[in-house]
């Protein structure tokens, strides 16, 4: 059993956001984007303590807003996850039996699913924030009878128990015996009574030894026995000295991790290593922990559900980005932040949400493989379904349409028409409108895979970027660089990522992956025939003609030395090819040398963008294309 | 412990009683004789179902005719086995039924929170209103017989004029059962019959959620299997689809008595054909003295409607408080009224701590008032038990219909009940039509209307306005009901005079609560609450020192140590109708039934008695006196 979606309202950062899981999914954005306000969601949603008042909410997690600024008043904090099967009977059997009362079922497919609502408002009566647990029905609305009795819950969360590492993994108190994986562990641990016995016989016998064998120890124990008179009543205490443990618990409890670098090193506790190993540890000690003993701690069908924040912590490149490789095969389903290129560098596009915030809060993006609207199931649909070819389904188990690519605009009209004359159509309309409409945002997997192969190398860090700059190639990626910093805007400062599109895939392939993880970008292209195609291969994509006029532009005389030389840079372009030794360049003309300078294209570019980045009067002289971009980049959305 | 609780019972049952709980897989029929012990049977194999599965976690599903029974059954099993109880479902079909709209009900849309409608009254209401809406006559109200009969065939509206003779009746009925059904649906209720009708819908559409139902509910039982009309027997032929075969009903066949309310030995010889059960027969009557089995014996082999191999009940019963002869006593009186005061001067003689298991049964309730009057002359305490669909109180009516209100503030029927409940109980004169009136102009909600108006009239009444406040405040945070309840219970008088139900009412809610948090938790939330009260009955448990009066209908399942049974005169039992119908006919054999039941609730002495004359006619003594082998008094007694 895992997550399958999460929608939340009014908590912390977040006014709306629904988010998808997979088996791992990995959230990135920048400090303060909302990143722990959804692993955190999840932890209150998932953990609630019956009989701890107050567990849960507080003030300070209701979101807060212009239209809205006491968190007393206004609509409640809501998180709902939604637990579904892929398939029919994908849950073992036991927790089918177990959760029977709250589970949802697609009478059709007869798959289960399960939907959890957490609300919390201000309750004037009981002056605090009251939070309520309930399991819904396919509607959406809270199950009555069986299905709302509390002990639902409990058993839920033995199904599903959550876990956090945070960024900050304290070998020392992860490796203690109170911790959560550790100290779970060692209780765990039985040591045959006989065997304990002797030990203790043993710890005595050489405690005796050890006392006696300098009287300093033994004058030190009756000194100390005159504590319990001063501390307890009148009876005469008695206080001893303990060199060694007094029973197996005080052994198991002081175990530690030794651990051996290299064969000729020395072994080592681990909190003499570095620490990226001790970050690592923690989270092989949590593989062991759910491998070992979660089944008998919960149930033997439970499935951990593991927050991670910043696996990546104290890690070397190299090892970050064959992390993704081990945080993968952690056991149960992984909710992962980072905010290492590296480790990103191997995370399937699928699995990535990009978190950020905008004006009116927190927004998460992703790349789904379909798209689903809440609207109520009717007969008229049926065929609709029937005749899309499998682009359209519904799921009766959760009372949603699915679209598992972009809608046509035939097939949502039919969509339109079936839910007419209703009076809840112009909710349904809406929905479906949205659903069509970010289902233009499609990417299949045929397309994924192409960036997965050619785009690899660039992925880590363009996620990272605020906005996108597509060019064609490497001389005009050193180029923007450098007029960028003679413009005064330096592009790796602001978060500008240059993508030259023809080194890594095409450019619509870019412009659909940053219109759907919400980037701004922007591209410039040579003008010629090939330019003109790259601009109607991204119009091709469901791009307005709005859209292609604000954020494509070529170059008007043709390709980018054509442009160089229209542009009057003769002199400069001479100079570099003399500087390489070519002495005859002086004399080129205009064709000969836009002719050389293709020969050697991204040599001449990388010192024509060092010229730029040091002088803003040449910079203020190169193509106005590229000039303009750069401008329009400033808050760019 | 537990351990021992369930090995104690297992060791406790009889060599047949214990094949039938061991019974594991694969369909099964026991027709189990009064007295046999098929409770015992029941809840042992449920218990035992459990034990022997302690890692699996399948359900065991267990359904009863009355709460009471299931709540007895569920105590029971508990008691068994604690820490398995969860695993066990244990109902009656319309709680079953609720329970599964509840859960799954949105796939034909409805609501989780749905009210029920128990009352027939409040049924009437809607459907005038909805007949009102629709445009159709007014007289169509009376059709909701015809409705109710129609949905125990499990007949939707659309298409139900296909079942009239005559067309344009079958059409007009069509509207209005439409029409009914829709009100229904838009005040978010469902009546009795939905429950069963929806449900059967519910699984017939998406056999999907009956695979469900298979899969997590492995075993299935069901008591008195007799009793399950044609409706019910549908709904578990739909569960049960083609393969499921892990059905083990308990019956008998000679104690169907609820015929006219769809009950027919049909539906045994159906399950028969559609499962092919082991069949196992529990004939050994642990109850009754050897006398009475006798008789019941004599009785029940004028019968044709039941199963041919049928064994004879036998004996069982060792320890006995009366000899033989003395087991039955027949008496004949002159006139109904001398055989209710003589009867009553009887019962009056027993000693007064052994009333509680005495109980006087009669064919109709006319027989039961004569004879509550004159017990009551004869200074002993009775109760005529029988379902209560509502409370009698105003205090108590008054209670129910606030919770309601409050969760339903446009609820009118509510509202009619609690100001007509309210002016009774302290005199006002507030009018429902004025205070409808008064919240369309202002806006405000039924009950706070209904409190400006009540108002008015309480003068410097301190409770009557501290109870109007309280409920006004109270609708303002539903949530809080049970704070409502108690503060309300605490200002409810003990008794106000004489004839004052509030007792019986206030024993009655605390019963309720009792059972009702068994069956939900005491933390569920009010909607939830309300559900389950309308399906229960409102009727007080009756006191320890308390003769019981009955229908024999009322009785059945029930046992006392002292029965007596009267009016045992031709036209009464059996009854004017089964005579008109012949003699062999189906309803006379129903009576024959009837007189069946009646007599084998008795677990140490038996009178049956006649009269001469009933309302003036003289009655001949009813043939199954005769049938039983009695020897009848040749006069009256004086």
């Amino acid at each position: 059993m895992k997550i399958s979606r999460l929608k939340i309202s009014n908590f912390r950062s977040i006014k709306e956001a629904d988010i998808q899981f997979g088996a791992v999914t990995v959230l990135i954005g920048t400090n303060n984007a909302g990143k722990s306000a959804i692993l955190d969601a999840i932890r209150i949603a998932l953990t609630r303590r019956w009989g701890q008042r107050g567990t849960g909410f507080t003030e300070y997690d209701v979101h807060l807003c212009e239209g809205r600024p006491d968190p007393k008043v206004g609509d409640p904090v809501v998180i709902e996850v939604e637990l579904q099967e892929a398939v029919a009977n994908e849950w073992p059997e036991d927790l089918h039996s177990e959760l029977e009362d709250i589970i949802q079922l697609d009478p059709i497919t007869g798959r289960a699913s399960i939907i959890m609502r957490v609300s919390c408002s201000w309750e004037a009566a009981e002056e605090s924030f009251v939070p309520r647990w309930e399991f819904l029905n396919v509607d959406r609305n809270a199950l009555a009878g069986r299905g709302a009795r509390a002990v639902n819950l409990q058993e839920f969360f033995q199904f599903l128990p959550v876990f956090y590492l945070e960024a900050l993994r304290d070998v020392a108190d992860e490796f203690s015996s109170r911790s959560q994986f550790w100290g779970k562990l060692l209780r765990t641990v039985q040591i045959p009574e006989p065997l304990e016995q002797k030990s203790k016989r043993i710890f005595d016998l050489l405690n005796r030894r050890l006392l006696e064998a300098d009287p300093l120890l033994a004058d030190l124990a009756t000194g100390l026995s005159n504590i319990s008179r001063v501390a307890t009543s009148d009876a005469p205490g008695q206080a001893d000295l303990r060199l060694l443990p007094l029973n197996t618990w005080d052994i198991l409890s002081k175990a530690e991790v030794i651990y051996q670098t290299e064969d000729n090193k020395p072994w080592l506790p681990l909190a003499r290593h570095g620490q990226g190993v001790q970050s690592l540890s923690v989270m092989f000690l949590f593989k062991a922990f759910v491998e070992l003993i979660l089944k008998d701690l919960y149930r033997p069908e439970s499935a951990a559900v593991l927050a991670l924040e910043e696996p990546e912590t104290h890690l070397h490149p190299q090892a970050a980005r064959s992390l993704w490789h081990h945080v993968s095969e952690l056991p149960g389903q992984k909710i992962v932040t980072t905010h290492s290129p590296y480790f990103l560098q191997h995370v399937p596009f699928r699995d990535i949400r990009v978190v950020r915030v905008e004006a009116d809060g927190t927004r998460v993006s992703s790349l789904p493989r379909e798209f689903r609207a809440s609207v109520p199931h009717v007969p008229q649909i049926d065929t609709i379904v029937a005749n899309s070819g499998g682009l359209i389904t519904y799921d009766r188990g959760l009372a949603e349409l699915v679209l598992s690519g972009a809608l046509p605009q035939n097939q949502y009209r039919d969509l339109l028409v079936a839910y007419g004359g209703r009076p809840d159509t112009a909710n349904i309309h809406a929905a479906l409108r949205k659903a069509s409409e970010t289902s233009q945002e499609f990417i299949s997997d045929a397309e994924l895979e192409k960036l997965e192969t050619f785009a690899r190398r660039i992925r880590g860090e363009i996620f990272f970027a605020r906005r996108w700059l597509l060019v064609e190639g490497q001389s005009e990626y050193h180029l923007v660089h450098g007029i960028a910093k003679g413009l005064g805007y330096d592009l790796d400062e602001h978060g500008v990522a240059v993508i030259d599109f023809q080194n890594n895939g095409s450019p619509e392939i870019f412009a659909v992956l940053a219109r759907a993880l919400g980037y701004p970008w922007l591209a410039v292209v040579d003008g010629d025939p090939a330019g003109d195609d790259y601009i109607a291969r991204i119009s091709a994509k469901s791009f307005s003609a709005e859209e292609i006029t604000r954020r494509t532009s070529s170059l008007p005389a043709g390709f980018l030395e054509e442009q160089l030389v229209a542009d009057g840079l003769q002199n400069e372009l001479k100079g570099i090819l003399v500087s390489f030794g070519n002495v005859g360049a002086v004399g080129f003309d205009d064709a000969t040398l836009i002719a050389a300078l293709e020969n050697d294209k991204s040599g001449y570019a990388a010192v024509l963008a060092k010229q730029c980045a040091e002088n803003a009067a040449l910079a203020q002289r190169m193509p106005e294309p590229f000039r303009n971009a750069i401008l329009a980049l400033r808050g760019l959305t | 412990m537990t351990d021992t609780a369930l090995s104690i019972a297992l060791s406790e049952l009889t060599e047949t009683q214990s094949v039938a709980v061991d019974w594991r897989d694969g369909p099964m029929f026991v027709l189990a004789g009064p007295g046999s012990g098929k409770t015992r049977v029941l809840t042992t194999r449920v218990a035992k179902l459990l034990s022997d599965t302690p890692d699996r976690s399948f359900r065991v599903l267990a359904l009863t005719f009355t709460n009471k029974a299931a709540d007895e059954m569920s105590a029971r099993v508990t008691a068994l086995v604690p820490e398995q109880e969860r695993r066990a479902l244990i109902g009656t079909f319309h709680s079953f039924c609720m329970q599964m709209l509840q859960q799954h009900g949105s796939h034909i849309g409805i609501n989780p929170d749905f009210a029920i409608y128990s009352l027939d009254v409040d049924r009437q209401d809607i459907l005038r209103d909805a007949i009102k809406r629709a445009g159709l006559s007014q007289d169509d109200v009376r059709l909701l017989s015809t409705i109710d009969k129609l949905k125990s065939r499990l007949i939707q509206p659309t298409g139900s004029s296909r079942y009239f003779h005559d067309a344009s009746d079958g059409a007009r009925v069509e509207q209005v059962y439409a029409a009914y059904e829709a009100a229904l649906t838009q005040a978010n209720a469902l009546d009795f019959g939905s429950l069963i009708a929806q449900s059967h819908r519910l699984v017939t559409d998406f056999p999907g959620i009956a695979g469900r139902y298979r899969k997590t509910y492995a075993y299935w039982m069901f008591d008195e299997f007799q009793d399950t009309t044609d409706g019910q027997y549908r709904l578990i032929r739909a569960l049960a689809g083609e393969d499921f075969g892990n059905v083990f009903a308990v019956a008998d066949d000679d104690q169907i008595i609820y015929q006219w309310n769809g009950a027919s030995y049909q539906q045994i010889q159906r399950f028969r054909a559609d499962f092919s059960p082991h069949e196992l027969q529990l004939p050994t009557n642990y109850r009754c003295p050897p006398a009475i089995v006798t008789a019941a014996n004599r009785l029940v082999v004028h019968n044709s409607q039941r199963t041919n191999a049928k064994q004879p009940l036998e004996a069982g019963k060792t320890l006995l408080r009366y000899p033989n002869e003395q087991q039955i006593r027949i008496m004949r009186f002159s006139s109904d009224e001398v055989e209710a005061t003589s009867v009553a001067k009887g019962i009056a003689k027993i000693d007064q701590v052994r009333w509680g298991e005495v109980a006087v049964l009669a064919r109709t309730r006319f027989m039961l008032e004569k004879l509550q009057s004159a017990l009551t002359q004869n200074q002993v305490n009775a109760v005529i038990s029988q379902r209560r669909d509502d409370f009698r109180s105003p205090q108590f009516l008054w209670l129910a219909a606030v919770l309601r209100q409050a969760l339903r503030p446009l609820d009118r029927r509510a509202l009619e009940t609690l100001t007509g409940a309210f002016n009774r109980w302290f005199g006002t004169d507030a009018r429902v039509d004025l205070i409808i009136t008064a919240a369309e102009l202002t806006e405000r909600s039924l009950l706070d209307e209904w409190a400006v108006a009540v108002k008015a009239g309480l003068d410097d009444d301190v409770n009557g306005n501290a109870l109007v406040d309280l409920a006004a405040s109270f609708a303002k945070e539903p949530s809080r009901f049970k704070h409502f309840i108690d503060k309300v219970l605490a200002m409810i008088p003990a008794q106000d005079d004489e004839a004052s139900d509030i007792a019986e009412d206030r024993a009655a809610w605390s019963d309720l609560v009792r059972s009702i948090g068994k069956a939900i938790g005491h933390d569920a939330p009010l909607e939830q609450f309300l559900q389950e009260l309308a399906l229960r009955s409102k009727e007080a448990p009756v006191g320890s020192s308390t003769v019981t009066l009955m229908t024999i209908h009322a009785a059945k399942g029930k046992e006392f140590d002292h029965v007596y049974v009267v009016g045992m005169a031709e036209d009464i039992l059996p009854s004017f109708q089964s005579l008109k119908a012949g003699e062999n006919s189906a309803e006379m054999e129903e009576e024959r039934r009837n007189c069946f039941v009646a007599i084998t609730r008795a677990r140490e002495w038996l009178c049956l008695s006649y009269a001469d004359s009933y309302r003036g006619w003289s009655k001949k003594p009813s043939r199954f006196l005769g049938e039983m082998g009695f020897v009848l008094p040749e006069q009256p007694v004086q």
